[in-house]
């Protein structure tokens, strides 16, 4: 871990976004944020994910509001995900039952409209280089999680992410449980990765768990074996 | 009888008396420490049940003891030199005599009755006397046992199931069989005769038992259907006040929110003032939790918790509040433990708060996290009751100079 998500875009060339949503003042907020961000450009935005798509075929990352004109958009969002387009899920809708939906059908990561600017560039800056990134509202979701078949955390990682749900401050979540802020983000970002095994296949699951496996954050030997992965505790190297 | 009717008397009534004789019915309560309406119902009808029953069993033990003394006395005294052995009947008279005040005695206080070695002294008592009445006493009244001692085989069986007294009278019938046949009173006229004493005998003691069972039994029913009744009115009446109560809000806090707007897009508010600031952060952060209340099933933690948060938005905290999971039904004390810290914490909060509740159905996590001030606590760490109680909260208090944190957690 620890490398620069940056470093890992091809030829320093800034991360393109496309944003879809039907509402312009969202539209324009959101590029605003993302503006801030000298790595960022925004590429396409609208209110349709085809054509947007079809504007900025080369989009990185894809910002979709779940809710377009009234209409859940999870099955385009499962569509985007098997084809391999990194789709951030952003929704006003933060009920646990979507937020978990939304992963499942393959978004990245789901970010609560209410969250804000900072979490917002991070995971789109995280999601460009298909690593996870867990704001407090999908911890919560995921530590809720209350389906029979939901990947089994071990304690650490569930404290981890109960704690970031609550306090929305990693240090403190660190200073709580006697760990480096950095072993917070691991617990955290490891419950993450169990999700990729939730639902069915996307293609971009599948780069989540190898970016995984390449930054040491989950060990090779753990993939295919995740109902007994409660018993790895430790904090990889 | 009709197999409806047997089914309502063991059902209904049996039951009912069960909980007399053996003790007083604990009340029931629901899983979360408050009585519910149901139960309530149930009580309600349970009590009238037991009032009903009450007023049958005063009855019963009055016709047994008048009919005992009133008619089987006199005409043993009166008919003592025609009677066999009129010692013997006298005495078998006084037994059950003072059996029948004895159990009417515990009958009328609820408390248990030794039915089956009554109903054996009594069979016992029932052949003793035909035996010793003699022939010619055989269908007079002097033989007192025929007309008399169904109604103390129906104070000795009270309460249970209609069949056992049957079996009782079916006895009491048989036993009366042999002495006619053992008397040779086997003319068609002793043997017509017979029949209509059974008949006379077991009718009245048996409707008067299954009356008094159906009267109980109609009467819990009304109870039952008129509490529940109440309940469902008095539920209706707590969904009507919360809608309105929602809508109400859902009012304010659309015009709180729809007068920053307004200002705004006047140009008569600036956005950079941050008094605007606040009062849009104040307007959204309302606007989310009442979108955020969908919870139909009104729960009791969640319900305080959100009571305390209007307070402290009330007095202009922005104040998010997120709930993941239904907490299961917990006893008001454990509820207190969770939510008494976080709400005195939550008065003494400046700036921002977020209050977060995760539930699953062994555990209950609250937590309150609010920005550090600089100084000394103002209410200083919440107190903390920690007597025992059902399942564990533990409580975690913090200051790190960034956030203040409370979290109690409770765990089954």
């Amino acid at each position: 871990m620890g490398a620069d998500p940056v470093a890992a875009m091809s030829g320093g060339r800034p991360i393109g976004v496309a944003i879809v949503d039907d509402h312009p003042v969202v539209v324009d907020g959101v590029r605003a944020w993302l503006s801030t961000e000298p790595l960022l450009t925004v590429l396409a935005t609208g209110d349709d994910p085809d054509e947007v798509l079809r504007a900025a075929p080369d989009a990185d990352v894809v910002l979709l509001d779940l809710r377009l004109h009234g209409r859940m958009a999870l099955g385009k969002l499962a569509e985007l995900s098997a084809a391999g387009r990194r789709v951030v899920v952003y929704s006003e809708h933060t009920d646990p039952e979507t937020m978990l939906a939304a992963l499942d059908a393959g978004a990245v990561a789901f970010l609560a409209k209410h969250e804000g600017r900072e979490h917002c560039v991070a995971t789109v800056l995280a999601a460009a280089s298909d690593r996870p990134y867990v704001p407090p509202a999908l911890a919560g979701a995921m530590v809720g999680d209350p389906r029979p078949d939901r990947p089994v955390l071990s304690d650490k990682e569930r404290e981890a992410l109960l704690l970031w749900f609550q306090s929305m401050s990693k240090a403190s979540v660190a200073r709580r449980m006697r760990i480096s802020e950095h072993t917070v983000k691991q617990y955290v970002d490891r419950a993450r990765i169990k999700y990729t095994r939730a639902g069915r296949p996307a293609a971009t699951k599948a780069a989540l768990l190898a970016r995984a496996i390449e930054d040491g954050l989950i060990r090779p030997e753990e993939i295919g074996i995740y109902r007994s992965q409660a018993r790895y505790d430790r904090p990889t190297p | 009888m009709s197999a409806e009717l047997d089914a309502a008397v063991r059902q209904g009534y049996a039951p009912a008396t069960a909980l007399t004789v053996a003790a007083p019915p604990a009340p029931s309560r629901g899983t979360a420490g408050e009585v519910t309406p149901q139960t309530a119902a149930g009580q309600v009808a349970a009590a009238v049940g037991r009032a009903s029953d009450r007023g049958a069993r005063i009855a019963a033990v009055a016709i047994a003891l008048a009919w005992h003394c009133v008619i089987g006395l006199p005409a043993v005294l009166a008919n003592r030199a025609e009677l066999a052995a009129p010692g013997v009947v006298l005495a078998a008279w006084a037994v059950v005599a003072v059996v029948g005040v004895l159990a009417g005695f515990r009958l009328l206080r609820h408390a248990p009755l030794p039915a089956w070695p009554l109903a054996g002294l009594l069979l016992a008592v029932d052949a003793t006397v035909f035996a010793a009445a003699g022939e010619r006493q055989l269908f007079t009244t002097a033989n007192w046992v025929w007309g008399t001692l169904g109604w103390f085989f129906m104070l000795a069986l009270w309460g249970r199931r209609v069949r056992g007294l049957i079996a009782l009278l079916t006895a009491h019938s048989l036993i009366a069989l042999v002495a006619v046949v053992g008397y040779g009173a086997t003319a068609p006229a002793d043997l017509a005769r017979f029949a209509m004493y059974v008949y006379g005998t077991s009718s009245l003691p048996i409707a008067a038992y299954v009356g008094s069972a159906v009267v109980a039994v109609l009467a819990r029913e009304r109870a039952t259907t008129s509490a529940a009744t109440h309940a469902m009115a008095a539920e209706r009446d707590a969904a009507e006040r919360a809608r309105r109560d929602r809508r109400d809000r859902l009012a304010l806090v659309g015009g709180a929110a729809g007068a920053v707007l307004a200002e705004l897009a006047d140009g008569r508010a600036d956005p950079a003032d941050p008094v605007v600031q606040r009062r849009a952060v104040l307007a959204a952060a309302r606007l989310r939790r009442l979108i955020a209340e969908s919870d139909d099933v009104p729960d009791a933690l969640l319900h305080e918790l959100r009571a305390a948060a209007d307070l402290a938005e009330r007095n202009g905290l922005p104040i998010d509040l997120v709930t993941i999971g239904t907490p299961p039904p917990l006893p008001v004390q454990v509820r207190r433990q969770l939510a008494d810290p976080l709400t005195a914490t939550l008065a003494d909060a400046r700036g921002w708060a977020r209050l977060t509740v995760v539930s699953d159905p062994g555990e209950v996590v609250v937590s309150l996290v609010t920005p550090d001030r600089n100084g000394p606590d103002a209410t200083g760490p919440p107190e903390w009751d920690d007597g025992s109680h059902e399942g564990r909260v533990d409580r975690i208090y913090e200051r790190d100079g960034e956030i203040r944190w409370v979290q109690t957690r409770w765990r089954r």
